[in-house]
């Protein structure tokens, strides 16, 4: 080998041993910004908590679960061409029924998002201002709140999970008892309520948010564990929270409630807590309610219109004549005609009896070119300001049987007087029970209400069930009249108080044993 | 000196050299002989044979390209002598030319095999290394190389993950070690590391760009002894592939050809429209509603669609690879170009792969080497078939759906009562919908070889994979009956991926008389980077116009990605000492460090070394001819695992758009920062024997390899917000380091020449592979820790990975037969709610009635609920083996291989949708055997339990009720099928054209053949394959609509033109 040559190969050698420099090995996402280093400002954090109001985390219980166990379950509606809807009607739940474990899984999916942004902001940078900290983690725990209030009131005790990452070290989790979970959402509630604004961006909570549902949550636990009669001082909680929405916050009802479903309304100063969907964000990431159309050609790419819930008779017979409003906004009724559903093709005349609130038509009805129908860009509201008008009535009539305070009277008739009804002059729990279930049909309420009943009149809220005249029912528009229609209708098992309790599902029994077990306090 | 003269004068001289030789030729009365020797097997030339003139000490060897030429009196007997093959002789008769042909007895024994970035003899291995030539490989026809290795390596499990033209299989080489971190081997081509597999399950496989004519050998390396060298991709086995390349020598021509077709093996046993209308009808009746008219009589009806028949069809396939090799001394070349078309056998599904390949070797000075291996492909891939599901929905489509209307339009379902899901026409969705995707991959790499000394040499190399790839997708407006797309819509993507590797290394070789030691030490750093766009329309103004631009621009939708994926930096050495050619010793050491871990989690060593005796080579065996070969083997090594994406340690935000920003960040992950590398303890004793000059040889290994700190991406329980699979808006799981697996086993191969005549052979090769795999540990659970796999068709667990059992056994329910009479609702227990009170024994809903399944009570508590499931079986194979037999008669050869598996089970999960009555879909024949409720009384009470029974009470098809409250197809033993069977994977008969045929047409070698490919199946399991592969071990033997293996027949040529 000549030196030249010598000199050259040593040259390479060295090159070639030379190791790489230290960042070689630091690659991180271009796309994914980590947690590790993205809470830099307040900014930052407005983004993450951005994030909680709406995307898929909320999908799998939004779109299989919410109205089906708030509406399907109670009775205000049926479907006969769905098994797992069947079983909800029928109360036959198996724990493999897909509804459950939707449910189940969607409201924890929640959870975590809430959780992992709380523990990201703790550990957000020095810099951010610790109130500005403390507004974020409100949000976050308000959300989670929501999420363990549904929880609790469908299953009863459950796991209570603060931080997802210590699920690493102990994956498999007892169930707590349900006075604990209810005391955990009010501890959520009770921060946001300290921590949150009065007023912000429109579409993120306030501090009325809490307080309003700060209401209903102490409404639903001044019966936990009780017979015959509620907590007064849980009573008395909820109805200095509700009632201080409903005089202090300054808020009032929107003015039309058919409106009121419309995404052109979305974020009205009623609505309380609404989940922020988009349009066009694809499968699973969106609000899938146009599915329960009627029919494809009100949907956006005239498809997707699958199961259509047929409303229950009984439910129809609740809407005096002059509750038409009401009654238009909440059910498709054969042959009348809607005209800003596919307002390009003239109208939709319905052709069938279904579920209408929620069906707001297509693409272009919604000015929103994106909108398929697993996208809809209707804010539909968790908590709104005409629930926290019936929680705070309800919360002063507590343990009487009857009232005509003035102050409950007042927020009452207010949510009929909009809905252009007579004014009541007296209110008792079944009064306040029928306006519920009116005003609220289709936004997942009624079963909450009969579990809250539950908790400390076990038999008046079996019977209830029980005494329900099911069954859909056939409209004649030239004779305005309706009639009971059976031919569907699979018979219920008669309803017993652990039909107010659905199962776990199947797979997470199967997962964690622990389940199995009475449930343990958290507290 | 003109140049003339030049040549007078060299004339002049070769004239005297020959004058000498003839001088000594004639003093010998002989006759000159010449000639070439060749292998029969696949009539490449053979260097080194010994030519010897029987009873004389006078001989000579065959050259490079196989030639000779010897002198020898007329009727004197030349032997021809080779290790590995049958000796010949041949009676000398004139002068002329006597062309060999040898039959090899074993080619194992001159093996040269590949240890990892160095070649050895494999009598001087010390590992477990397989290997099979390319010539084996073949004989499949295999369209991807990775299909042709079932059955032919020991130890090593293939199975097909779809059927697909180019669709992938899941190799395991010795078990499952790790649970989501990837199982599968590091595949090398040629020096090139193919980068981890991304994706493969949407069937597509990035392996299929290598022709598999273009392999000439394939080594599996796989204890740690031999893979500790590849460092931390290679712990679970390292396949090297090394591709043909040119010798030095006149250039060789070959053309090889085949064609053929494919057709589905096995149908499964739908009902035709009559049996489908009397089953309607009939349970119309008991539901009292979901009557269809036009079934009122089902005898008028004809048969309905045969949704099989139309959906699968006769495919062809083609062939077609040219080659082009030679060179001198200095420069090797082989040129290679091939074409290759492949139809599914479903509609709307093909894979054409057109690929040229170059690999040079140049001396370029004494102390300098360089060459290069490259290859261009082009894969063209339909994978509508897959993509939109089609099996699924032929297999589910009613038979009363016409395929197309009367008026030409398609057909498609027209009632939609009774919850008829959408089920499109799956023939009009093959042809209608646009699927797909190109690539254009790139690989090759470049070496320069520094020979310091006559021990000393480094080597260098670049190696990169470019891989360009798109994606088109169309879906048009479509009408089939009441399943309908108003609105067509269209995505294209495209996106490049880089691999790059740098690598230096030494080797040091040195004889010191009786010691020879060989010593490597380098440095290799990788990277990889992607680049990706994607774009999204939908309302495009025509079906027939589908470029993207011509959507509508407000429905526009768009992503796209880059960055650098995995970076790995490591250093390597290793030590060859052989002691007087008995004693072998090598030792390996390498330091990894990885980008998919926290830095303080980064750098890990891996080690092992190796022991090997040559038992034959001690003087108490020298004496003993028959034994050609005996060695120990015994090995010991440490790897690391780091098979997991990249930045799992931190959260990883993405950004989403709601109502209230279009950038709101949401939480992709649940982060583990401690997750660190996976680490195998690694046992290996081996034992290779050759006997009766290699007529038979045997290599049995056996190991026991024993994983720590598994990488899992943890299943958690539903309330953890996480999921390991897909969920909507869960959260990815954490990985984490869990728990302990052990995987014992051993493989043993055995090959035998059974005949060997001049004119005919019989050759046998067995292979045998067993792996017991356990979960020793499971990590902070405790006994209670399981991973459980939930299926959505029942939305139950049913597979479930514990302690002291393999990983994801099948869980569920024992079957029991249907209630059919009184008594046995008095001896079999019912199932009870969450709160543990039984559902009421009534005909009516929410009730247990005649005709629902039966299950047994384990823990008799009298009640079923879930603690009455239990393990139903393993998806794991307990032996796998591969027979081969090969046949020679004159110029004829016949192959026979059989491979098969033993032991496991399958979860036909596609038969569940099937064979459930309350579906409202196609449905099993066997159905109509569903269990007849009768009164015994017709006249007495039907909800009388005492006046009910079953007639049929064998079946195991549920009644005909409108009532699931039993969960009749609850997770359970019926589901679970036998999955053990026995392929023949291939025949193939050829023939050699005789060489006096050939010399006259200037061809070397002309050899046609026929074969058949998975020419009969044995199995007692009810679906179309039991084969059943799955890149998830907790998800493995699922059989759900898969894309079956077709049956291919073939005729085929390979031609070698002389020069």
């Amino acid at each position: 080998m000549k030196p030249i040559n010598k000199i050259l190969v040593f040259a390479l050698l060295a090159v070639a041993f030379t190791a790489c420099k230290k960042s070689f090995l630091d690659r991180p996402s271009n796309s994914q910004i980590s947690s590790n280093n993205f809470y830099k400002s307040t900014t930052d954090l407005r983004l993450a908590t951005a994030s909680l109001y709406g995307g898929s985390h909320w999908f799998a219980f939004h779109s299989q679960s919410m109205l089906t166990l708030g509406d399907i379950l109670s009775g205000n509606a049926t479907f006969p061409w769905n098994g797992d809807i069947v079983q909800l009607y029928t109360r036959t739940i198996t724990p493999q029924n897909a509804i459950i474990s939707n449910g189940w899984t969607g409201l924890y999916n929640v959870i975590a998002q809430c959780n992992t942004v709380i523990s990201a902001i703790k550990k957000a940078d020095p810099s951010v201002s610790t109130a500005d900290k403390n507004a974020a983690i409100a949000e976050a725990r308000f959300i989670r709140a929501i999420a363990y209030y549904h929880l609790a009131v469908y299953w009863g005790a459950v796991p209570i999970i603060e931080d997802n990452a210590k699920l690493l070290s102990d994956p498999l989790l007892n169930r707590n008892v349900v006075s604990d979970v209810y005391k955990f959402v009010a501890n959520d509630l009770t921060y946001a309520a300290q921590n949150l604004p009065k007023t912000d961006q429109t579409g993120r909570v306030t501090t009325w948010s809490a307080q309003g549902m700060l209401g209903k949550v102490y409404l639903t636990m001044s019966g936990v564990d009780k017979s015959g009669s509620r907590d007064q001082a849980l009573l008395d909680s909820a109805k200095k929270y509700a009632g201080n929405v409903c005089k202090n916050s300054g808020l009032a009802l929107f003015s039309n409630y058919y409106n009121l479903f419309k995404p052109q309304f979305n974020d009205s100063p009623e609505s309380l807590f609404a989940l922020q969907w988009q349009a066009g964000t694809g499968y699973a990431n969106g609000n899938a309610w146009q599915t329960y159309s009627p029919s494809g050609d009100i949907n956006p790419g005239k498809n997707g219109a699958w199961i259509p819930f047929s409303p229950n008779y009984e439910l129809y017979q609740l809407y005096s004549e002059k509750d038409s409003i009401r009654l238009k906004a909440s059910m498709f009724l054969t042959g009348v005609h809607y005209p800003e559903l596919n307002a390009a093709g003239g109208g939709f005349t319905a052709t069938m009896v279904a579920m209408k609130k929620h069906i707001i038509g297509n693409e272009k009805d919604n000015n929103a070119p994106t909108m398929d129908f697993w996208s809809s860009p209707e804010h539909n509201s968790v908590l709104r300001l005409a629930d926290v008008y019936l929680i705070y009535a309800e919360a002063i009539l507590g343990n009487d049987a009857s009232t005509s305070n003035g102050e409950a009277l007042t927020y009452f008739n207010a949510v009929r007087e909009r809905a252009g009804v007579d004014h009541v002059t007296s209110l008792d729990f079944n009064t306040i029970l029928k306006e519920r279930r009116v005003e609220l049909v289709f936004e997942g309420q009624y079963w909450i209400d009969l579990v809250r009943y539950s908790y400390y009149n076990p038999q008046g809220a079996v019977n209830n069930l029980n005494n329900q005249k099911r069954g859909t029912f056939i409209y004649d528009k030239a004779t305005k009249t309706a009639k009971r229609d059976t031919t569907f209708v699979a018979p219920a098992l008669p309803a017993t108080i652990s039909s107010f309790t659905l199962p776990i599902p199947a797979s997470e029994m199967t997962a964690d044993p622990k389940l199995a077990q009475p449930p343990v306090p958290y507290y | 000196m003109d140049k003339n003269l030049q040549k007078r004068v060299k004339y002049q001289i070769s004239l005297i050299i020959a004058g000498i030789f003839l001088y000594i030729s004639a003093h010998a009365q002989t006759v000159s002989i010449t000639g070439k020797i060749t292998s029969a097997d696949d009539g490449a030339p053979i260097p080194g044979v010994s030519i010897k003139i029987k009873g004389t000490g006078l001989g000579t060897i065959s050259s490079i390209d196989g030639s000779y030429s010897i002198a020898a009196e007329p009727g004197k007997v030349l032997v021809f002598n080779f290790l590995g093959y049958a000796p010949q002789e041949i009676t000398v008769k004139q002068a002329g030319a006597i062309n060999v042909r040898l039959n090899s007895t074993s080619s194992k024994l001159n093996e040269v095999v590949v240890v990892g970035y160095a070649k050895a003899r494999r009598k001087d291995v010390t590992g477990s290394i397989s290997s099979i030539s390319g010539t084996d490989l073949r004989q499949t026809q295999p369209t991807t190389f990775d299909q042709a290795l079932q059955g032919k390596v020991a130890g090593v499990v293939v199975q097909q993950v779809s059927g697909q033209p180019g669709g992938g299989v899941s190799i395991q080489i010795r078990g499952v070690s790790s649970i989501s971190g990837t199982n599968s081997p590091l595949y090398v081509i040629d020096g090139i590391i193919i980068p981890p597999v991304g994706d493969p399950g949407k069937g597509g496989n990035p392996l299929n760009a290598i022709n598999p004519n273009e392999i000439a050998s394939i080594d599996v390396l796989k204890d740690a002894s031999a893979t500790a060298i590849y460092g931390s991709q290679a712990t679970n086995g390292v396949i090297v592939i090394t591709t043909k390349r040119g010798k030095a020598g006149p250039p060789q021509i070959t053309y090889d050809f085949y064609s053929g077709y494919q057709a589905i093996a096995k149908r499964l046993p739908t009902m035709n429209l009559q049996d489908h209308a009397g089953f309607i009808n009939a349970r119309g009746q008991v539901w009292g509603f979901d009557i269809r008219p036009e079934f009122v009589n089902p005898k008028y009806l004809g048969t309905g669609t045969d949704w099989q028949a139309e959906l699968f069809r006769k495919a062809p396939m083609n062939n077609h690879n040219l080659t082009v090799s030679g060179g001198d001394d200095r420069t090797q070349y082989l040129l290679s170009a091939s074409y290759f078309n492949q139809e599914g056998i479903a509609i709307g599904s093909n894979f054409t792969r057109a690929s040229v390949r170059l690999n040079l070797d140049n001396k370029t000075t004494n102390w300098l080497k360089i060459g290069t291996s490259l290859q261009l492909a082009r894969v063209s891939e339909n994978q509508n078939s897959t993509a939109s599901g089609v099996i699924g929905s032929a297999l589910n489509l009613t038979p009363d759906i016409p395929v197309k209307n009367l008026d030409g339009s398609w057909g498609g379902i027209s009632n939609t009562n009774g919850w008829v899901l959408s089920t499109p026409n799956p023939v009009a969705m093959a042809e209608i919908i646009k699927n797909l995707r190109k690539r254009k991959q790139i690989f090759g790499n470049l070496y320069a070889e520094i020979q310091f000394t006559r021990d000393l040499s480094l080597r260098n190399e670049v190696s990169g994979n470019f891989d360009f790839n798109t994606e088109d997708n169309f879906t048009p407006t479509y009408t089939f009956g009441k399943t309908v797309n108003n609105t067509n819509y269209g995505s294209t993507s495209m996106g490049q991926n880089e691999y790059t590797v740098i690598r230096n290394f030494l080797t040091y070789n040195h004889n010191f008389s009786r010691y020879y030691v060989n010593l490597l030490a380098g440095h290799e750093s990788q990277v990889g980077s992607f680049q990706n766009a994607y774009a999204y329309r939908s309302n495009f103004p025509s079906n027939n116009v589908q470029a993207i631009n011509s959507g509508d621009g407000t429905t526009a939708r768009n992503g796209g990605d880059y960055g650098s994926g995995t970076a790995q930096e490591s250093y390597f050495g290793r030590i060859n000492v052989s002691w007087d050619d008995k004693y072998l010793v090598t030792a390996n050491l390498r330091a990894d460090g990885s980008s998919n871990f926290f830095h303080t989690n980064r750098w890990v060593n891996t080690y092992s070394g190796a022991f090997a005796w040559k038992i034959n080579n001690e003087a108490f065996l020298k004496g003993v001819k028959s034994i050609n070969e005996l060695k120990l083997r015994l090995g010991y090594g440490v790897t690391n695992n780091q098979g997991i994406p990249g930045n799992t340690f931190v959260t990883q935000l993405q950004t989403i758009a709601n109502g209230l920003s279009g950038i709101a960040q949401w939480q992709n992950n649940l982060a583990n920062e401690d997750v660190t590398w996976e680490k195998t303890d690694y046992y290996n004793a081996g034992l290779d024997g050759a006997f009766f000059n290699g007529r038979l040889s045997f290599s049995l290994d056996v190991y026991d390899r024993e994983t720590s700190g598994l990488l899992l991406k943890i299943p958690l329980p539903l309330y953890s917000g996480t999921t390991a699979g897909w969920s909507p808006g869960s959260m990815q799981a954490p990985y984490i380091n869990i728990g302990k697996v052990r995987n014992r086993g051993f493989d043993f191969r055995v090959s035998g020449t059974n005949i060997s005549s001049k004119n005919f052979t019989w050759k046998t090769d067995v292979t045998v592979s067993r792996n017991v795999n356990t979960v020793l540990n499971l990590g902070p659970g405790g006994a209670d820790a399981s991973l459980a796999q939930t299926s959505y068709t029942i939305n139950q667990v049913v597979e479930k990975t514990v302690v002291g059992r393999s990983i994801g056994e099948f869980y569920g329910y024992v079957f029991d037969g249907v209630f059919a009479t009184a008594n046995d609702f008095k001896t079999h227990a019912l199932p009870a709610d969450q709160a543990g009170n039984t559902y009421p024994i009534s005909p009516s809903g929410g009730g247990i009635w005649y005709g629902d399944r039966m299950f047994k009570d384990l823990n008799g508590d009298g009640i079923i609920d879930t603690k009455d499931q239990t393990f139903l079986g393993s998806p794991i194979p307990k032996f796998q083996f591969g027979i081969n037999n090969s046949f020679t008669y004159k110029n004829f050869d016949l192959n026979f291989f059989l491979s098969g598996s033993y032991g496991n089970k399958v979860f036909n999960e596609q038969s569940i949708r099937q064979t459930n009555s309350q579906n409202n879909t196609a449905y099993f024949k066997k159905v109509l055997e569903y269990a007849r409720v009768e009164l015994i009384d017709p006249a007495g009470s039907a909800s009388d339990i005492d006046n009910v029974h079953v007639t049929n009470p064998g079946t195991t098809v549920v009644g005909l009720r409108n009532d699931n409250t039993n969960d009749n197809n609850r997770s359970n033993s019926l589901f679970i099928e036998n999955g053990s069977f026995l392929r023949c994977k291939n025949i193939t008969l050829g023939y050699r054209l005789p060489e006096s045929v050939l010399s006259k047409i200037h061809v070397s070698n002309f050899r046609i053949y026929g074969t058949v490919t998975n020419a009969f199946l044995i199995t007692k399991y009810s679906g179309m394959d039991p084969e059943i592969g799955s890149w998830n071990p907790l998800q493995a033997g699922w059989d759900n609509g898969y894309y079956p293996q077709p049956r291919v027949f073939t005729i085929g040529a390979n031609i070698t033109f002389s020069k």
